[in-house]
């Protein structure tokens, strides 16, 4: 895709960005809309998703293991299908007309336009991921660092001085992954009226067909991708400290919060209403209409089942991938880590249209055209687009198996696979196992590249339910989203169950 | 010891199995029906053409492997991919929801020229004089609008009418239809009188929205009081009960009528199945599609004469039409697109 913005008639050039970006302050609106949504999606996200990790993952908190599910459910679904059902909860004859006076919705649905609305639909979208991220963060540290600290300090004193410094690299890693999540995203700012730069992407393919500016526009996306990258390799990067392996059979702590137990169960409890009861109870409300689950059934359950295989297998193989990629990165395997790592996280930054595209221009050749036409494009897709995830969340996890376990191994004459297999997956499975869960989860709902890689005949759930939005009826619209949160759910709940077993048997 | 080294073998074994069940959903392009297929690219929505392209697959056995766009996606998934594709197409067949795109796939030499006999009796209009692409089954542009309105709006001059102001909402002009529905009133008013209205829409508080979709349901929630809508979404709002009512504007002896947007066919050149891909063309043509697109949801009007119709649905010759060469216009549409970018805040 970048040739094509840099090569014209065959010929090398920069015309194409000298058009595009002839007069860079007619984008400074847009760029600045894009930087305010995802800096104020990453604020919110982190502050709320580290709280609510914090409470979930490290204290007594009643019904935790419920929120903890429930607060999920947004990330299962496209962020545009979340922002239609917020549009259709406040319109004058939505779900909250028979509850809140006309003024008052009027008021409320003329806010949620622009970004007050962006905001909240990626918040609520986004912020599950930087809550997992706490909460695995928190259940991997040592025990032994916070039990000396409490020796002579109290719970908020060794959260402040000693759990948050130890965890705080992932998570602002994952503040990071939804500032960039929040700068591509496209269809929500679209539905929602609030113009921000990536439409310029969209525009040059759905109006103008020109894959060359596309490609450009989309390169001031990836020169920011760098630097955040480049400054969090430099700040955060060095500060993950050696001493957070784990010592087998010993649990991590858990905070009492004696008073505050209902208080909070109250605050968390008014959260998840706010961000996932009210839309899912719409969704809900509506699929319950005119058979809307058996027309979804019809209409999509070819798709449901072949989604699940992709996920599956695109879950496997990007956490397979991960786990090297991490490896690589996390012990400074090779003298190209960075540039692995920062090859992951761009190729995460690139639209997924642009990536669609170029998996097209690479694969649709006489040579590789059987693998093009079968249904491996859509993992490759998923490859391309989440393999930061995985990489990250398995460098996370093998940050805490200490690298003497593997040295112990090699002086022991284990060779490399050996070692890996016996001593350093066995260590780093739970993460291994969060890393496969995130990766289903997002391969389940990925819109992006998918879409323009499937083949015929083929294609996933997420896609189908935005193709049968026009003019499909909203109760089997409602249906098949509520069938794709039931998917995540299931298989969340099951992973749970696994990381409960494993961590019983270590 | 042994215990553990049977269990190893188990796990092992079960991984293998499961590895190859997915490499085989994975690369199992599937027999289904053995003989002919064909690959059918769709930018009509998914809920109206699905029910005609399982028909052709039943009346002629010929396998169809359908793709869709989304209406995130503004229709820009499928132009994209054939466009990205068109060294090495892997589809047969373009089913466009309008003949612009159609035209612009013509323009970049992706489809071939095709004379269906099904296409006799579609007036000349409706087709390219070189049948690159040939119209079947229309929407025409409509106004849709909250029933309550005093002034029920007639024309497309209504988003320009100060009794009217700040009351609609019109899709965003670089996408879909409404950037044909623009181009042709350039080519039909002209460049300075069209740009004109525009401006005027603008300074009377048109708010722009991603779709017709969209566009549709902010009047159905009463977010708008009127927008210009294919009729598809009018009438498939009525259907599902939601508070709106629809017009054709413009039918006002010496107005200037309404769009009328034809489906359009295209075969894609050096086409993998082109014998089916003719087939599925001939099929598509056919007044009994035309005459099963009437009655579904989507009400298109057919091109053919003498097409049964359902009361809903009028003939064309009961319109009063926009008269405009469709080449024409996506001559046209590529033209403006940089004065819309602007005039849309892109």
């Amino acid at each position: 895709m970048l040739s094509k913005s840099t090569l014209v008639d065959g010929s090398p050039t920069l015309s194409v960005y000298g058009k595009l970006f002839a007069d860079p302050m007619r984008y400074l609106d847009s760029v600045g809309h894009t930087f305010v949504l995802a800096g104020l999606t990453a604020l919110l996200a982190l502050g709320l998703g580290a709280a609510l990790g914090m409470l979930l993952g490290k204290t007594d908190l009643p019904l935790r293991r419920v929120f903890a599910v429930l607060l999920c459910v947004p990330l299962f679904m496209p962020p545009y299908i979340l922002a239609v059902s917020w549009t259709d909860l406040l319109a004058k004859n939505g779900a909250l007309s028979a509850l809140l006076p006309g003024r008052t919705l009027t008021a409320l649905s003329q806010r949620f336009e622009g970004l007050a609305g962006c905001v909240w639909v990626l918040t609520s979208a986004l912020m599950p991921l930087v809550m997992i991220v706490t909460m695995v963060s928190l259940s991997a540290l040592n025990p032994r660092l916070e039990e000396a600290a409490r020796l002579i300090a109290s719970w908020p004193r060794t959260l402040r001085h000693v759990t948050l410094p130890l965890a705080e690299p992932a998570i602002l890693f994952a503040a990071l992954i939804v500032f960039l999540l929040a700068v591509g995203e496209v269809a929500v700012p679209m539905l929602l009226h609030y113009p921000v730069y990536p439409v310029r992407t969209l525009v040059q393919f759905a109006a103008f067909y020109d894959f060359g500016a596309a490609a450009a526009s989309a390169v001031p996306l990836l020169l920011l991708a760098v630097l955040l990258v480049s400054l969090e390799q430099r700040y955060l990067r060095d500060r993950a400290h050696r001493l957070l392996a784990t010592t087998a059979g010993r649990r991590a702590l858990r905070v009492p919060l004696r008073g505050w137990r209902t208080p909070a169960a109250l605050v968390v409890g008014a959260m998840a209403s706010a961000f996932v009861l009210l839309p899912l109870a719409t969704l809900v409300h509506t699929s319950l209409d005119s058979f809307g689950y058996v027309h979804a059934w019809r209409a999509t359950a070819d798709s449901l089942i072949r989604s699940v295989v992709y996920a599956g297998a695109g879950a496997t193989v990007l956490t397979a991938l991960g786990f090297l990629f991490g490896y690589v990165i996390q012990r400074q395997a090779a003298r190209w880590w960075r540039a692995l790592d920062m090859l992951t996280l761009l190729l995460f930054t690139v639209p997924g249209t642009v990536a669609g595209v170029g998996l097209i221009a690479l694969w649709n050749r006489p040579a590789t055209g059987w693998l093009y036409a079968s249904s491996a494009m859509i993992i490759l897709a998923y490859i391309g687009q989440y393999s930061a995830l995985t990489t990250r969340i398995s460098a996370a996890a093998l940050a805490n198996v200490s690298a003497t376990l593997e040295d112990a191994a090699r002086v022991s004459g284990a060779p490399w696979l050996a070692r890996l297999r016996l001593v350093i997956v066995p260590a780093a499975l739970p993460g291994l196992v969060i890393a496969w869960i995130v990766a289903f989860i997002f391969c389940l709902r990925d819109v992006g590249a998918s879409m323009l890689v499937h083949s015929p005949g083929a294609d996933p759930l997420a896609v189908r339910i935005l193709t049968l939005m026009a003019n499909g009826s909203p109760s089997m619209i409602s249906a098949a989203c509520v069938i794709l949160i039931a998917i995540d759910l299931v298989m969340l709940l099951a992973l749970a169950a696994a990381l409960r077993m494993l961590a019983r048997n270590r | 010891m042994a215990n553990s080294r049977n269990a190893r073998a188990r796990i092992l074994v079960a991984a293998i199995a499961l590895a190859a069940l997915v490499a085989l959903a994975l690369f199992w392009r599937g027999s289904g029906v053995e003989g002919e297929s064909v690959v059918v690219y769709v930018s009509h929505d998914q809920v109206f053409s699905e029910p005609i392209l399982k028909d052709f697959e039943r009346d002629t056995g010929i396998r169809v492997r359908a793709l869709y766009d989304t209406e995130e996606a503004k229709s820009a998934g499928l132009m994209n991919r054939l466009l990205a594709e068109k060294d090495h197409p892997q589809a047969d067949v373009y089913w466009a929801n309008e003949p612009i795109r159609a035209d612009v796939l013509r323009q970049r030499g992706v489809s071939a020229p095709y004379r269906s006999a099904s296409a006799a009796g579609i007036d000349a209009q409706f087709r390219d004089p070189n049948d690159h692409w040939t119209g079947f089954s229309a929407r025409a542009r409509m106004l849709i609008f909250d029933p309550r309105l005093e002034h029920k709006p007639a024309s497309i001059r209504a988003y320009a009418d100060r009794q009217f102001r700040a009351m609609a909402v019109i899709a965003n002009p670089l996408f879909g239809t409404t950037t044909a529905h623009i181009a042709a009133l350039f080519t039909v008013w002209g460049d300075t009188q069209a740009k004109a209205f525009l401006q005027s829409m603008r300074e009377n508080g048109v708010r722009i929205v991603s779709s017709n979709g969209d566009s549709a349901d902010q009047v159905a929630k009463g977010a708008a009081r009127f927008a210009l809508v294919d009729s598809d979404d009018v009438y498939s709002r009525k259907q599902q009960g939601q508070p709106i009512e629809g017009a054709y504007p413009d039918q006002e002896p010496g107005g200037v009528g309404c769009f009328i947007v034809p489906n359009a066919v295209v075969l894609i050149r050096s086409a993998p199945h082109e014998g089916p891909g003719r087939k599925l063309i001939d099929y598509l043509l056919s007044p009994e599609t035309e005459k099963k697109l009437a009655f579904s949801d989507a009400a298109q009007i057919p091109l053919h004469s003498g097409v049964e119709t359902p009361a809903s649905v009028p003939r064309l010759d009961e319109l009063h039409v926009m008269t405009v060469d469709y080449g024409a216009v996506a001559a046209k549409m590529q033209q403006i697109q940089p004065w819309l970018s602007d005039w849309a805040g892109h």
